[in-house]
């Protein structure tokens, strides 16, 4: 299905721009903003993947994804805005 | 007991077959990837870091739910579908929480904005110093 090929083509050349953003990003701001761009664009890319494969099971893997990265961007702005993060 | 011996009384899994994907489901996936595509773009591209967390945010929500649905109509299974469901809730809720932590810890924090003429920052006046316990 090409369909699935073109949306795999653009969430990893996505995933690169943002790879990109998080080395190059001139403030830790910018760097911050890529890195929870890019959890979230291999949470998508993994159910892509699972749709494309047929194998459901893919799909924990991508809830995983999406929290992880929504607990280490919370951490990391609490640390960055207070010095803790409890 | 030997491993294997439980391992070979198992039914094998099934092998996973090809889905056949209807208009709707290309038309949702590709235009869901499309707004990815351009969110990436809009963080590389954009002047600042506010703007860059403004592509990010907004046009990631769209997109990811849009593939979300997609998929899981896609996929027409009530297991699949409701863990789709559980995820595109997830995300609903935490991509604005998360924005607005980057935002917040940004300003206070004392990152620049980009400014042009004509540029305002009703915050600016009367805000607290950074380090304060909010």
């Amino acid at each position: 299905m090409w369909v699935l090929d073109v949306a795999l083509g653009c969430l990893l050349v996505s995933a690169l721009l943002a790879v990109h953003r998080t080395l190059v990003g001139p403030t830790w701001g910018d760097r911050v903003t890529a890195f929870d761009f890019l959890t979230v664009n291999l949470a998508v890319l993994v159910v892509v993947m699972a749709l494309k494969t047929g194998f459901s099971a893919l799909l924990d893997v991508a809830l995983l994804f999406s929290i992880l990265g929504f607990l280490s961007t919370v951490a990391l702005t609490r640390y960055l805005l207070r010095g803790r993060v409890i | 007991m030997d491993v294997f011996v439980l391992l070979a009384a198992l039914p094998a899994t099934p092998e996973p077959q090809a889905l056949t994907l209807g208009r709707l489901e290309q038309a949702l996936i590709l235009f869901g990837s499309v707004i990815i595509l351009t969110a990436s773009i809009g963080i590389t591209r954009f002047p600042d870091f506010y703007t860059r967390l403004h592509a990010s945010t907004k046009l990631v929500t769209l997109g990811g739910v849009s593939i979300f649905v997609g998929v899981a109509l896609a996929f027409a299974e009530a297991a699949v579908t409701q863990r789709i469901l559980l995820i595109t809730v997830f995300f609903a809720l935490t991509a604005p929480i998360s924005a607005y932590m980057i935002a917040r810890s940004g300003y206070l924090r004392g990152l620049e904005p980009h400014r042009e003429a004509g540029s305002v920052d009703e915050w600016g006046e009367g805000l607290e110093p950074p380090g304060a316990d909010h």
